[in-house]
């Protein structure tokens, strides 16, 4: 196609309707003009349509072509085996958009419709997760982009790939006037460069080939994260010129880095020798294989677990986890491994919220600690979410759950009778001390029973109680409360599935509905417990889940405010001796308060509540259930107290 | 030691420190007004309506019953450890304080868990 294909301000154009305007007005209306006085008030004339100008034909440029760019760029993502596509339609990728409906008939990727870019890139977020591998997202460069920037920068924090594509449109002579100007950037990656892993603008279809495959490689090489292609919209829309000498390139899945031998082996002997070791891990289970290695050199070594919880790596209920005694097994610890950790630092000191911000260690002096991650090995600068530095005595670079099957092999070789039988008594307190954390949490649990507002612990029980002889998957906790760990016997990788990242709010409605998705398609009964707050971010959410026919049980633990910072506005009233009364203010979503099951049911979603007495919550949910299990989401508004 | 936690020592054996002890020193409170301190002061958004416990970026102990005397709770009050406000006499008074403590005391607090079937599954 010419250079002038999309130039639709050109001369010869420009001149021709002009040309056909004037004519058309000479032809068409002096008569008219010449009987009717001209109007007291020119600007509010409403002009008759130019029927000249909308009927004649378009000008003598190529109107129709047999292959598009976009075409080429579905059959990429195909070799991707991608499966979904999540959007808010916008008009610079409408070439891919067209590909993917008419030449793709929808099928790999299928389009997800989103009502918001950030719903999208979160249920790529959730989606992952569960499934192990990314789908995709496309948006305006810029407007689109945007938005969808604080969920990229969650997917980023949470170490999980999202393969994000944008319209853009480069050549600044190809765009129409106005809106397409705004719509266009220079660098339009720049914006999210400091929370994506690798970025491109592809000039031609075999750039955009092999930047789509290495995009892909990048992402899922631990550790992973977002990636993003900006692609020109002339380079979807137009006629391919040379199809035959296009190559997709192979993908070859890179095989996570393993820890070194010789430092494995070190830290072997280290934990082997321990009177205490402890295990403390957050982002490590990558697939289901995760848990089960963890358990293996849990059991090896009959040492304590502390699952911080940004996978499911550790099933809540067994006897060497200790995730609810932290404080103590690390204050006891003389060897801690600590694992795909996000923030070591702040597993292992406390800290203080005063005017002197202040931290203390909770491990002994003398302990060693020895790291063992992917993090290391990709890092930024601007944004903060490494943590604060951790000091380790051995640090080793490697992905976590790659690594652990040659580290409790180590350690078996090193374990003699007489050391196994102190792991076993080691583990046979630890199993007591985990029974009796077990039974204080249901002891917890029985206080405010029968209170309104319902509190989280019998909330948690009610789920629970409805989804625990399913195959049931917990793919969000809004506010991380603890209950369900606390409670629930949560015994199989796909039991949780971690939390935002980045602490952004609006994830948790659009992640769970991206990883009831995945779930989807397993059988599994998703369930999310929902913060009204984050809901009220991307309510839309519940409309993609209602026209997806996503199966979701949305339990809206309602309590009525943005809470977590109801708590801090009350330390600073109390820290500058004003008063707490007013703390409210800029918080609470009450006055009115928001009717969660109408608007729900607005979206096509089936609702029920506000529920205020406990005794009505577990037929509320056995009805909930009952919906998803025929396949379509439901929401049951819970009316809580905060926490 | 930081000043909390000497303070809590200070009035832990000003009071001898016994469970014997904190169980007959109950102050006679309001507890009408403690409930009612306790909601405006925003003791239970941390610790629940119910007395029941909670978290903000630590856990914050269930109240509910409380075995803590008076003078304990106040040094909490004063200074309370991690996320805790720290309430001054014109925000939260002693009276105040001992209010709450006597509501505390009148709240139902804990089951038996092995008879709610929910909490056994």
């Amino acid at each position: 196609m010419s250079d002038h294909s999309r130039d639709l301000s050109g001369a010869g154009r420009r001149n021709f309707l002009k040309g056909v305007t004037l004519t058309g007005a000479a032809a068409l209306t002096p008569a008219v003009v010449a009987q009717t006085p001209p109007p007291k008030n020119p600007a509010r004339v409403v002009p008759l349509p130019n029927l000249a100008v909308e009927t004649l034909p378009p000008p003598a440029d190529p109107s129709n072509q047999t292959s598009s760019g976009g075409d080429f760029m579905v059959d990429v993502l195909k070799t991707l085996d991608i499966d979904y596509l999540a959007m808010n339609c916008a008009s610079s990728f409408r070439g891919l958009h067209e590909a993917v409906i008419n030449y793709a008939k929808n099928v790999k990727p299928e389009i997800l419709t989103c009502t918001h870019e950030e719903i999208a890139v979160a249920m790529g977020q959730g989606y992952a997760k569960i499934e192990g591998k990314p789908m995709a997202m496309i948006c305006h460069g810029t407007v689109g982009l945007q938005h969808a920037s604080m969920a990229m920068y969650n997917a980023w924090c949470d170490r999980v790939p999202v393969y994000v594509m944008i319209g853009n449109i480069i050549e600044a002579d190809k765009r129409a006037p106005g809106v397409e100007w705004v719509h266009s950037a220079i660098d339009p990656a720049a914006l999210v460069r400091d929370f994506v892993k690798w970025d491109d603008q592809p000039a031609s279809l075999q750039h955009f080939a092999e930047s789509a495959v290495r995009a892909y490689k990048v992402a899922m090489t631990p550790p992973m994260g977002p990636v993003l292609l900006s692609l020109d919209a002339e380079l979807q829309e137009n006629p391919i010129p040379d199809r035959e000498r296009l190559r997709i390139p192979k993908f070859a899945k890179v095989t996570p880095p393993v820890g070194d031998p010789g430092a494995l082996a070190e830290a072997a002997k280290m934990l082997a020798a321990a009177q205490n070791p402890v295990l403390i891990c957050d982002r490590l289970a990558r697939t289901p294989a995760g848990m089960a290695r963890l358990v293996e050199l849990a059991e090896t070594l009959q040492c304590a677990v502390v699952d911080q919880g940004g996978r499911m790596n550790f099933p809540s209920r067994h006897p060497l986890n200790q995730t609810f005694r932290r404080a103590a097994v690390v204050g006891e610890a003389d060897v801690i491994l600590a694992i795909e950790m996000n923030d070591l630092y702040g597993a292992v000191n406390s800290f203080s919220d005063r005017i002197v911000r202040a931290t203390r260690a909770i491990f002994k002096p003398d302990a060693k600690i020895i790291t063992l991650g992917s993090r290391d090995l990709y890092l930024k600068s601007n944004y903060q979410d490494f943590g604060r530095y951790a000091e380790a005595d051995l640090a080793i670079a490697g992905d976590g759950e790659a690594s652990l099957p040659a580290l409790t092999e180590q350690i078996k070789r090193l374990v003699n009778a007489g050391r196994k039988s102190a792991f076993e008594a080691r583990g046979k307190k630890l199993a007591e001390a985990h029974l009796a954390t077990r039974e204080r949490a249901k002891s917890d649990a029985t206080i405010g029973w029968d209170a309104s507002p319902i509190t989280t612990a019998r909330m948690c029980a009610e789920i629970y109680s409805q989804i625990k002889d399913e195959d049931w998957s917990l793919v969000g906790n809004g506010i991380n409360i603890a209950w369900p760990r606390r409670l629930w016997n949560m015994d199989k990788p796909y039991r949780w599935n971690g939390v935002s990242g980045g602490a952004g709010i609006g994830y948790n409605a659009p992640a769970s509905a991206g990883a009831a998705l995945a779930n989807k398609r397993h059988g599994r009964l998703s369930v999310t417990i929902q913060g009204d707050g984050d809901l009220m971010f991307a309510p839309g959410t519940l409309w993609t889940a209602a026209h997806h026919h996503i199966p979701i049980l949305y339990v809206l633990l309602n309590n009525r405010a943005y809470h977590q910072e109801l708590m801090y506005m009350q330390a600073m009233a109390a820290r500058h001796g004003r008063s707490v009364e007013n703390s409210h203010i800029g918080i609470t979503i009450t006055d009115p308060n928001i009717d969660y099951a109408t608007v729900a049911k607005g979206f096509g979603v089936y609702a029920e509540g506000p529920i205020t007495d406990p005794k009505n919550l577990g037929p509320a949910l056995k009805r909930a259930v009952a919906v998803v299990k025929r396949g379509e989401p439901a929401l049951v508004d819970v009316v809580t107290d905060p926490r | 030691m930081n000043g909390f936690r000497r303070r809590l020592a200070v009035a832990l054996l000003t009071l001898g420190a016994s469970n014997a002890v904190w169980s007959q020193n109950v102050p006679a409170g309001d507890a009408v007004n403690g409930k009612r301190v306790y909601l405006v002061a925003g003791c239970y958004t941390c610790h629940g309506r119910a007395g029941q416990g909670g978290a903000m970026n630590y856990p914050a102990p269930a109240l509910a019953q409380t075995q803590l005397p008076v003078e304990a709770l106040k040094a909490f009050v004063r200074a309370g450890p991690n996320d805790m406000p720290a309430y001054v006499e014109s925000q939260l008074s002693d009276k105040d304080v001992a209010d709450i403590h006597a509501f505390l005391r009148s709240l139902p607090g804990r089951l038996p868990a092995k008879n709610i079937p929910l909490l056994n599954q």
